[in-house]
């Protein structure tokens, strides 16, 4: 999507006339409506992409729609950029803020939200330092916090359902060691028994779940190592992974997993 | 770095406690058996890729015992908090006869996230056995 589609072409004007308008001008209501309506495919198109990730669709769409009221109110043509390179970051943002509020599966007081994304933005660092994943105690010692606050923040974590929206959208796969690293898991996957069983189940997920399982379980890489080879943090690892294990285990056979 | 060097330096409880959990043998107990599990992991400060991996090891183990368990038995958890380690045994009543066995993905998934595994089946009364999974985990790469 360019700012010349033509499905989008004739609103280009009224932007410029939008936002030339001084604040009171009687006009812009009338003009606002009518660029919200004419982009607001742009805003479904945005919330459809983080449908099925525990919130319903309308209520993204609308979030999404106030990101975008937001977009057409504070762009300002004469900078230069286009209105979908300003657009969609801030609807997305809009998008992002809905998740972390309301992405928990239950009511998680806000002191133990913030100490879970206290303790999220930390970990990779640490992770880095130390060549390893962190232990609750160095986490507290780096956040200047007591052990108990992390353990609580931790077990908060547990009852997150969703992704940080920039994990979604940051990781669509693809680095060319990951592609190697899964080439390698995939030849020691020949060498097992079940692996009739397994493929056809492997290949059912999402290209990013399969990837997190192979290079787990094929070719023994720990979460830290995942998470930095993959570009998403240690505990989006650690829910793909579990909620994938639980979906294999639905899925295999009996007769194949337990014998 | 030696293990010996960093013994001193955890945080972890001093000798061994114990918790045990016993449970109907059914897969909607396994959520409560798990949380077990990574909270004594994060008490006992292991390290967040351990406390994950014995979490989804516990899991599995228990899914894989409820598989074979007898109709009515029971699934009982023994967490045992060694220093710098954990070590889990799960067992359940299943018919006599009943194996785990291990050339499935299931025990690859437990191979991989627990540092030692292990069935142990143990025939008892009236054509019933006991079937049990061991497996311990050590807290993450040691601390200097």
């Amino acid at each position: 999507m360019t700012g010349t589609d033509p499905e989008y072409g004739h609103l280009v004007p009224l932007l410029e006339e939008y936002s030339a308008l001084p604040a009171d001008d009687p006009r812009r209501e009338a003009l606002r409506d009518q660029l919200v309506t004419g982009y607001l495919p742009i805003a479904q198109h945005i919330a459809r992409r983080f449908a099925h990730r525990g919130e319903p669709l309308d209520d993204l769409v609308q979030v999404a729609t106030v990101g975008l009221i937001n977009a057409v109110d504070r762009f300002s043509p004469e900078k230069g950029s286009d209105f979908f390179s300003f657009a969609v970051p801030t609807i997305s943002g809009e998008v992002r803020r809905h998740f972390r509020d309301q992405g928990w599966s239950m009511r998680v007081p806000r002191r133990l939200k913030d100490m879970h994304v206290s303790i999220n933005g930390v970990v990779s660092e640490l992770s880095q330092r130390l060549g390893r994943a962190p232990r609750p105690s160095e986490i507290a010692e780096q956040l200047g916090v007591p052990v108990a606050d992390v353990l609580e923040g931790l077990e908060a974590a547990e009852a997150y359902r969703s992704s940080s929206l920039d994990e979604m959208l940051s990781s669509e796969q693809g680095s060319a060691t990951v592609g190697e690293l899964v080439g390698a898991a995939d030849a020691e996957l020949d060498r097992v028994d079940y692996r009739q069983a397994l493929r056809p189940v492997l290949a059912e997920l999402a290209p990013r779940e399969r990837t997190i399982v192979m290079l787990r379980f094929f070719g023994n890489m720990t979460q830290t190592q995942i998470a930095d080879q993959v570009g998403i943090s240690q505990m989006h690892v650690s829910r793909l992974l579990a909620q994938t294990l639980d979906r294999l285990r639905n899925r295999l056979d009996p007769e194949t997993r337990t014998g | 770095m030696s293990d010996k060097d960093s013994a001193g330096s955890a945080t972890t409880v001093g000798g061994s406690s114990i918790v045990e959990v016993r449970t109907t043998a059914r897969a909607s107990f396994i959520p409560t058996i798990r949380a077990v599990a990574s909270d004594l992991a994060a008490r006992a400060d292991f390290d967040l890729d351990a406390i994950s991996d014995l979490r989804m090891a516990v899991d599995e183990a228990c899914a894989t015992l409820v598989d074979v368990a007898a109709p009515g038995s029971h699934l009982r958890c023994t967490f045992q908090v060694l220093p710098e380690r954990i070590q889990v045994h799960a067992e359940v009543e299943a018919t006599a006869g009943t194996t785990v066995s291990t050339d499935t993905f299931g025990w690859r998934v437990l191979q991989t996230l627990a540092d030692e595994v292990a069935v142990q089946h143990l025939p008892g009364a009236d054509g019933h056995a006991t079937v049990g999974i061991v497996l311990d985990k050590r807290a993450g790469v040691p601390t200097r």
